[in-house]
């Protein structure tokens, strides 16, 4: 009987909260938001708050071309596969004090699976056969790259400070993280913590490829690169899996520097969860959208491993020394 | 429900793809100035996308010359169902002062359905405006008929 | 890195946006905005003009034999108009006009076609009394005019003034006028003219009187 109620608790957790449900809600609601914001910074009235829903259940109603060059198992099952890996991702990042899946290592979960919607992207746009598609797969690997090498000292200058305050040497448990922020507070009011949360704020625009580190999906170039071939179902997924990679990337900044201003509540935790990312967005992704232009794929390179990398490395640095 | 759902959102989501097949660049500004902060089509929710294959409403400017007719075709081809097709300004729909050249292989009518016609030389960005608007209106009537 | 533009977008969150509520907020075109043409028949005398000048071949003319008359019938395809105003400049009686009205939008490209007729009546034969009545009363003439004004409202040269140059001959939107440069003879077909007052405009001596 206990088991049957615990599988229904995490099909709950899984399909509704912080599951499926509330990534679609959620991350649409987010991704709304952003074009409503980029928009009135640019002095236009821009799209409905709900747009992103609109354009996600017209995309559904739209044929779905699969071209004769592709490889059609692969070009239709990609886009599941990106968009069930965030899903998982949100499973395992903590509402503040509450976790669905904990584990020793999750940090490093969480970093292999952030890949795979990249990957999946680019294993999508290679098996349509598109030479737009095959540049804008080129691009998007930089992009993974030169985002990965941050993040990791992000995370790595985290794990270090709550694990050198556990007595553990570095931490890869973001349920380790949640409660020590419980304890002693968020961790972005450490100072040596500052310089790895500004490097974690530039990191998501680039994460969720969003303007100016779009390079890969670059509409006015390169036919929106890697979705170029997409249509119908498929490109509505993407959509939504790009929507979703926002809230996943805020969250993930709101688990890491601003932990520990949860309530206990499940329902009052994920509103206060879903503000602090509307917050975030609209600082990390709709500011940064709105005053720059696309930047060229080799000085998203340079950029992210020299300034953000630079940041974070400041950080893994004064955590190394107890500061 | 379900599907009037789908019908309502293609109303309020129609993305644009936009050829030039010969066109002056006239009518390719004002369109340009449709989609820009003073007319701002991104509030009634157009998009203008890169690739036909997102498309919703195929914006064509220009007399349709001989080379740019097989890209046209083609391109047009490559927009999923339901898919509506405007001309912007007086070229596409006759040619124009450009009717009767050598080069020049329009109307677009001789060779695809054309759903809406925006007249003008150039058009006004109201004019682009009222046309896409009925674009839509025709985009949800197909959508309801699929 | 800098970002030199984020002051004003942060500013501009919290002002008004510069939109043209277009579809909500009708707008008026601009003063002398050339848009729908409009097309007074009662006007119309079918010169023909209108034709020759357009540059997209937009106008056209289809005359129908009828018992009252020739039925004139003018078309104006606004899908293949340039919106120039040659027409409209170059009508010598006004029937043409471009308003203001830019919604020109049309799922058929039968909407877009603007045209109107008229009944031309064809010309009372009383070519043989007119010359007649002129002679009547040659002191009411102007003085500098060798020849009186025909009532008809259509052209008369002075031949004492022309220099027989066919310009008239060449602007005549119907090809009414025959000019024998090497004879000196000036001939109107008074069965073609619409009396439009064309030749009168073009010519250099100002020796065609309406």
């Amino acid at each position: 009987m206990s088991t049957v109620l615990t599988a229904l608790q995490y099909l709950g957790y899984i399909l509704i909260f912080p599951g499926f449900l509330f990534c679609f809600l959620a991350g649409m609601l987010l991704c709304g938001i952003d074009r409503k914001v980029v928009a009135k910074m640019q002095k236009r009235v821009g799209p409905p708050v709900l747009q992103p829903f609109y354009d996600f259940f017209k995309l559904l109603g739209k044929e779905t071309i699969v071209p004769a060059a592709a490889s059609k198992v692969v070009f239709l099952g990609a886009p599941l596969v990106g968009f069930a890996a965030l899903v998982v991702i949100q499973l395992f990042i903590p509402v503040f004090s509450f976790t669905v899946f904990t584990g020793v290592a999750d940090v490093i979960v969480i970093l292999y699976l952030l890949l795979i919607p990249a990957m999946a992207a680019i294993l999508g746009g290679a098996a349509s056969g598109s030479p737009y598609a095959g540049v804008g797969l080129s691009r998007e690997m930089v992009t993974i790259i030169s985002c990965e090498l941050p993040l990791v000292l992000i995370l790595l200058a985290v794990g270090k400070t709550v694990g050198s305050f556990l007595g553990t040497g570095i931490t890869f448990s973001l349920t380790d993280i949640a409660a020590y922020q419980a304890a002693n507070g968020s961790l972005i009011t450490k100072a040596s913590m500052i310089p790895a949360a500004i490097a974690m704020l530039l990191v998501i625009p680039g994460e969720t490829g969003n303007h100016p580190f779009d390079a890969a999906e670059a509409e006015t170039e390169i036919c929106e690169g890697l979705l170029a071939e997409y249509s119908g179902a498929p490109l509505a997924v993407y959509k939504l899996t790009h929507a979703v990679k926002m809230l996943t990337l805020t969250s993930l900044f709101v688990a890491l520097f601003l932990g520990g201003i949860g309530t206990g509540i499940m329902l009052v935790d994920g509103i206060i969860l879903f503000l602090l990312c509307v917050v975030l967005t609209i600082l990390t992704i709709s500011l940064v959208h709105a005053v720059t232009a696309r930047m060229k794929i080799e000085q998203i390179f340079k950029y992210y491993w020299t300034v953000v990398s630079g940041l974070a490395l400041i950080s893994l640095v004064l955590a190394w020394y107890g500061l | 429900m379900f599907k009037k759902l789908i019908a309502e959102s293609a109303a309020k989501s129609p993305w644009l793809f936009h050829i030039n097949a010969g066109s002056c660049n006239g009518c390719d500004i004002e369109l340009v100035s449709v989609l820009t902060p003073r007319y701002d089509a991104e509030r009634l929710g157009f998009k203008l996308t890169g690739t036909p294959r997102h498309a919703d409403i195929v914006v064509v400017t220009g007399p349709v010359t001989k080379q740019s007719l097989p890209r046209v075709l083609r391109a047009i081809s490559q927009v999923p169902e339901p898919r509506c097709i405007v001309t912007m300004g007086s070229c596409p729909q006759s040619g124009n002062v450009f009717k009767g050249s050598y080069s020049v292989a329009g109307p677009l009518s001789k060779y695809v359905h054309v759903d809406v016609d925006v007249a003008g030389c150039a058009p006004k960005p109201e004019a682009v405006i009222d046309g896409l608007a009925l674009a839509t209106k025709i985009l949800k009537e197909k959508r309801e008929q699929m | 890195m800098d970002f030199p533009f984020v002051k004003e977008a942060i500013s501009q969150l919290f002002s008004k946006s510069s939109c043209a509520m277009y579809p909500a907020v009708p707008s008026e075109a601009a003063p002398h905005y050339r848009g729908r043409i409009v097309y007074h028949p009662d006007r119309c005398i079918a010169c023909g003009m209108c034709e020759r000048v357009c540059a997209g071949g937009a106008i056209s003319r289809t005359i129908e034999k009828t018992e009252e008359g020739d039925k004139v019938t003018m078309s104006f395809n606004l899908g293949s108009c340039t919106f120039c105003s040659h027409c409209a400049d170059f009508c010598s009686r006004n029937a043409i006009e471009l308003t203001g009205d830019y919604h020109m939008v049309a799922t058929k490209e039968e909407d877009l076609i603007v045209t109107g007729s008229f009944i031309k009546k064809p010309p009372v034969k009383k070519a043989a009394p007119a010359p007649a009545a002129a002679q009547e009363k040659p002191a009411e003439a102007a003085p500098a005019c060798a020849v009186a004004p025909r009532e008809d409202g259509k052209p008369i040269s002075d031949p004492s003034k022309c220099v027989y140059c066919t310009l008239c001959a060449k602007k005549c939107p119907a090809g009414a006028i025959e000019v024998d440069r090497a004879n000196k003879t000036w001939k109107l077909d008074e069965e073609k003219c619409v009396g439009c007052g064309t030749c009168a405009d073009a010519c250099p001596k100002k020796c065609i009187i309406m």
